[in-house]
């Protein structure tokens, strides 16, 4: 479905949802927030076109470490704005030149906890990417570093603000699926074997060290940039890191309980074949398939993906079953949400999504929201915390996968509880000169 | 150039025709036409673009009325994952595909669809952010084909056995970085030298022996093929590169000129168009159009806008038109009709998002990324349609290929099919054009 920026307006209007950012955008002649863009990759270029579609922004920077993505970057930002954003290679230095107001981040995953922190400490509001952090202590530190200053801190999860998400959690918690006490949480697509490509020289203008930074130093290979870094675990947690996010989130905004008490994943890369990394080739190394379960106190979820066989005997290849009393209630991402009464005589209630395109999403609402907050001084819809729970499951169900064995969840203390090995990889060592956040 | 004639239902076989019995033939094609004859000439499709190098074919007479249920299907077949399009000389038919990590070359019977022969090496399928397989096309010369791989494996097979005469790999042998995408330009054939978009301005190779003749600097390749032209008596090849278009001499790969042209993912992969001594270059990610202006050692901007962003396919230029996509897939493409001369746009048409496009005589052949084969009238008004169908399901990225009065479709996991437009009766329904 392709909406236009007025349709989609009205659609949501026409289906109850508060828009925020309206009254906003009435008085964007009046002031613009000085706002930069670390990781001006393809999806920091999506949030930062919706800030400049909210016409609250100036873009006075743009950070990213490759050169050739800073000169397309500033050169679409003129284009959309007028605006001419400097480009930097290092953040630090644009955060110090620009003292921006608002900064996005939407570098890979390692690198989210530093840039973020420093922002904040910078005195800006931050909009950063999911997951929050790459290991649980520097989610923790975002977090706590968030707590501790006056910054709106918004991660980006806009399916907690989605039309269909939002009326689905509602359809839920009216209780129209009956008592719930399993969720099924999964991502599926084709795939095969892999076979490694072969490493090459750093491509003139990009800062591979920077790019690594504080992640080990590894041969640069085109499979990692850009983009394909998801699925190198220096760098991310493969799927459950990456789509495991939004659905963990989706079922911590459904359900009472705030974490888990025990979590255990298995899983590994029986298709894809053996990691490979040496001197001339690599592969990627994040699990082809994996489950994990939760357990909750009142339901277990699992999350499970695949990146072979698709899915086509079910009706999707991705998102989160509720199953209820009443039925199963299936939401989805572009196929809106769907439930499946187990009575078979009570017909299929569908909702269909409202998202923007391309690649289908909510951000306008949750940029919006995110201006509101600042404006009003209050947590946004996505704020830090929920950002960092949910990241904060993906990454237990990846230590366990790890480990092999159960982690018993100290969800109040943020604790593991009697097992120091795991304990210790809630963290990770950083590669100088980089050092690992604390709040 | 290997010509088929046919007149009315009667084939005269294939056969190679010196110039001057084309000249000869024209005449009587001609004179046949005054006389009310309808008269049909087929054309083979030896390489990525056809004989001509620009996308258009010469022949005619096919068949572009199709009914309701759409154009009588002669075949399918399956050749793997890609984007790899199709050649055809003599009745083969040759394209590329991966399945199992394994890239196969095979050669089919155009008008049956039976697999003659095939020849696989290893080659990762490499689907980082699509189906992923070989995106270049196999080039036919003499009694070879000459393939070429995303990671760079080279290969001359003979063109009827499928026997493998030599075979290197490029990348390997000079150690040259393979693009993000890896190699995607075909291999092109011009007089005694095989010309490969690999290293940042192009690689000559001897096409006898798999030698290399001359590579350029070590710096990212682009995705378009070498297009070669007469500049100003001497022979030049012009190809996107990593981060521009550019030109180099042909005999020694001495660079001329190189027109700075940036795209975010150094996504450069529609061949320049040439006439005269201007080119037309164009690529995706919000990048646009430019129209050069060359001599021997530089160029100038004639004109530049963002009108026309191809993607991933090349535009055909007919009587001073463009005619080609503009946009990114799954993003807010179109198909376009650009003046030459201007870059002014003179229509849009968003009933197709994307896709690959041909001509044949005046009228385009356009296969949309949703499968659908459409004929149309190639206007410089507005978008013409004569005919469309469906004829495959998923994604379709490859240039549909007119050739024999077949038009060969393919999409991405591997699905051909092969369309009869030959012409069926002697009259009414079909496109008829003079030479
Ligand atoms: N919420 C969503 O639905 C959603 C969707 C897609 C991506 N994302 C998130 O967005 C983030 C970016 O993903 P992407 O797909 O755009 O990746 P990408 O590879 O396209 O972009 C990342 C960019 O960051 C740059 N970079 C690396 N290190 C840097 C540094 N130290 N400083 C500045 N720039 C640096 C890279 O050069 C690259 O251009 C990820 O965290 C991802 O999880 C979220």
């Amino acid at each position: 479905m392709k909406l236009t920026r007025r349709q989609f307006l009205s659609t949501s209007t026409a289906a109850g949802f508060a828009l925020t950012g309206l009254p906003l955008r009435a008085a964007a002649a009046t002031s613009q927030y000085r706002t930069a863009l670390i990781g001006s990759g393809w999806w920091g270029m999506n949030i930062l076109r919706e800030a400049l579609a909210a016409r609250r922004s100036r873009v006075v920077g743009l950070c990213d470490v490759s050169a050739d993505i800073l000169e397309t970057s500033a050169d679409e930002v003129r284009d959309l704005s007028g605006d001419s954003p400097k480009t930097y290679l290092d953040y630090r230095e644009l955060l110090e030149k620009e003292k921006p107001e608002i900064v996005i981040v939407a570098t890979p995953d390692h690198w989210h906890a530093l840039n973020t922190i420093a922002a904040i400490r910078s005195g800006a509001h931050v909009y950063v990417e999911k997951p929050t952090g790459h290991t649980v202590e520097e989610s923790r530190a975002m977090h706590a570093v968030a707590r501790h200053s006056e910054s709106v801190v918004q991660v980006g999860l806009h399916r907690r603000i989605g039309p269909h998400h939002v009326s689905g959690m509602k359809f839920l918690k009216d209780g129209r699926a009956g008592d719930i006490g399993m969720v099924r949480m999964f991502a599926h697509s084709s795939g095969g074997a892999e076979l490694p490509a072969p490493n090459s020289e750093v491509p003139e203008g990009l800062d591979w060290n920077m790019y690594c930074g504080p992640a080990p130093m590894r041969p640069f290979n085109s499979r990692i940039h850009p983009g394909g870094w998801r699925n190198f675990l220096d760098f991310a947690n493969g799927t459950l890191g990456d789509w495991g996010v939004h659905w963990l989130d989706q079922v911590l905004c459904w359900t009472d309980e705030k974490y888990p008490d025990r979590v255990y994943s298995t899983g590994g890369r029986p298709i894809r074949g053996e990691p490979v990394l040496n001197e001339r080739e690599q592969t990627t190394d994040a699990p082809d398939s994996q489950v994990a379960v939760y357990r909750f106190k009142s339901f277990t979820a699992t999350w499970e993906h695949r990146r072979f066989a698709g899915n086509n005997a079910e009706k999707t290849r991705i998102g989160c079953y509720f199953y209820g009393t009443k039925g199963t209630f299936h939401m989805g991402w572009r196929d809106g949400w769907t439930f499946y009464p187990s009575n078979e005589r009570e017909s299929v209630v569908h909702e269909a999504s409202q998202l923007q395109e391309p690649d289908g999403h909510n951000m306008q609402l949750l940029w919006n929201d995110f201006l509101t907050a600042i404006e009003k001084r209050k947590r946004p819809m996505a704020d830090i915390e929920v950002g960092h729970r949910a990241t904060t499951l993906s990454l237990l169900g990846m230590l366990s996968l790890k480990l092999g064995r159960s982690l018993n969840w100290d969800g109040a203390t943020e604790q593991i509880i009697g097992d120091p090995e795991a304990t210790a990889l809630l963290r990770r060592d950083y590669r100088a000169p980089w050092h690992y956040p604390t709040a | 150039m290997h010509v088929r004639l046919k007149i009315g239902p009667v084939l005269i076989p294939t056969f190679a025709m010196p110039r001057s019995i084309a000249f000869w033939m024209h005449f009587v094609r001609s004179a046949l036409i005054l006389l009310g004859t309808t008269v049909a000439s087929a054309e083979n499709w030896p390489c990525w673009r056809g004989p001509q190098h620009n996308g258009i074919s010469q022949e005619t007479g096919w068949n572009a009325s199709w009914p309701e249920a759409g154009p009588p299907i002669a075949w399918r077949a399956s050749v793997g994952i890609g984007f790899s399009s199709v050649v055809v000389s003599d009745n083969r038919l040759y394209t590329m595909g991966n399945e199992d990590n394994q890239d196969t070359v095979r050669c089919l019977d155009a008008t049956t669809g039976a697999t003659l022969w095939s020849h696989s090496y290893e080659a990762d399928l490499g689907d980082k952010f699509f189906e992923g397989g070989p995106t270049s096309t196999p080039t036919l010369h003499g009694d070879s084909v000459f393939t070429l791989s995303r990671w760079g494996h080279l290969t001359r097979l003979n063109r009827i056995t499928g026997q493998v005469r030599w075979s290197t790999n490029v990348a390997q042998e000079t150690g040259t970085r393979i693009p993000g995408w890896g190699f995607a330009g075909s291999p092109r054939i011009h007089d005694q030298k095989l010309l490969l978009n690999v290293g940042e301005s192009g690689m000559a190779i001897d096409p006898a022996t798999g030698s290399i003749l001359w590579k350029s600097a070590n710096r990212d390749a682009g995705y378009s093929t070498p297009v070669t032209f007469k500049l100003q008596d001497r022979w030049v090849m012009a190809l996107g590169s990593g981060k521009s278009f550019l030109a180099v001499d042909v005999e020694t790969g001495t660079e001329l000129w190189q027109q700075r042209w940036l795209t975010r993912y150094g996504v450069n992969s529609a061949d320049p168009i040439v006439a005269g001594n201007q080119m037309f270059i164009s690529s995706g990610y919000g990048k646009g159009a430019a129209l050069l202006e060359m001599n021997a050692s530089g160029v100038n901007v004639v004109w530049q806008n963002r009108d026309m962003r191809n993607q991933l396919n090349s535009c055909v230029l007919l009587d001073g038109h463009l005619f080609g996509f503009d946009g990114d897939a799954g993003v807010s493409s179109s198909l376009r009709c650009l003046s030459w001369k201007t870059g002014e746009v003179l229509w849009t048409d968003e009933s197709i998002a994307t896709g690959g496009l041909m001509a044949a005589g005046n009228r385009l052949i356009v296969l949309s990324d949703q499968g659908e084969l459409i004929v149309a009238e190639a206007s410089r008004e507005h978008f013409l349609p004569l005919a469309r169908a469906r004829v495959l399901q998923g994604k379709c990225w490859t240039t549909p290929t007119l050739a024999n009065g077949r038009i060969y479709c393919r999409n991405a996991v591997g699905d051909l099919v092969c369309v009869d437009v030959r012409p069926t009766a002697p009259a009414s329904s079909q496109v008829d054009q003079t030479p």
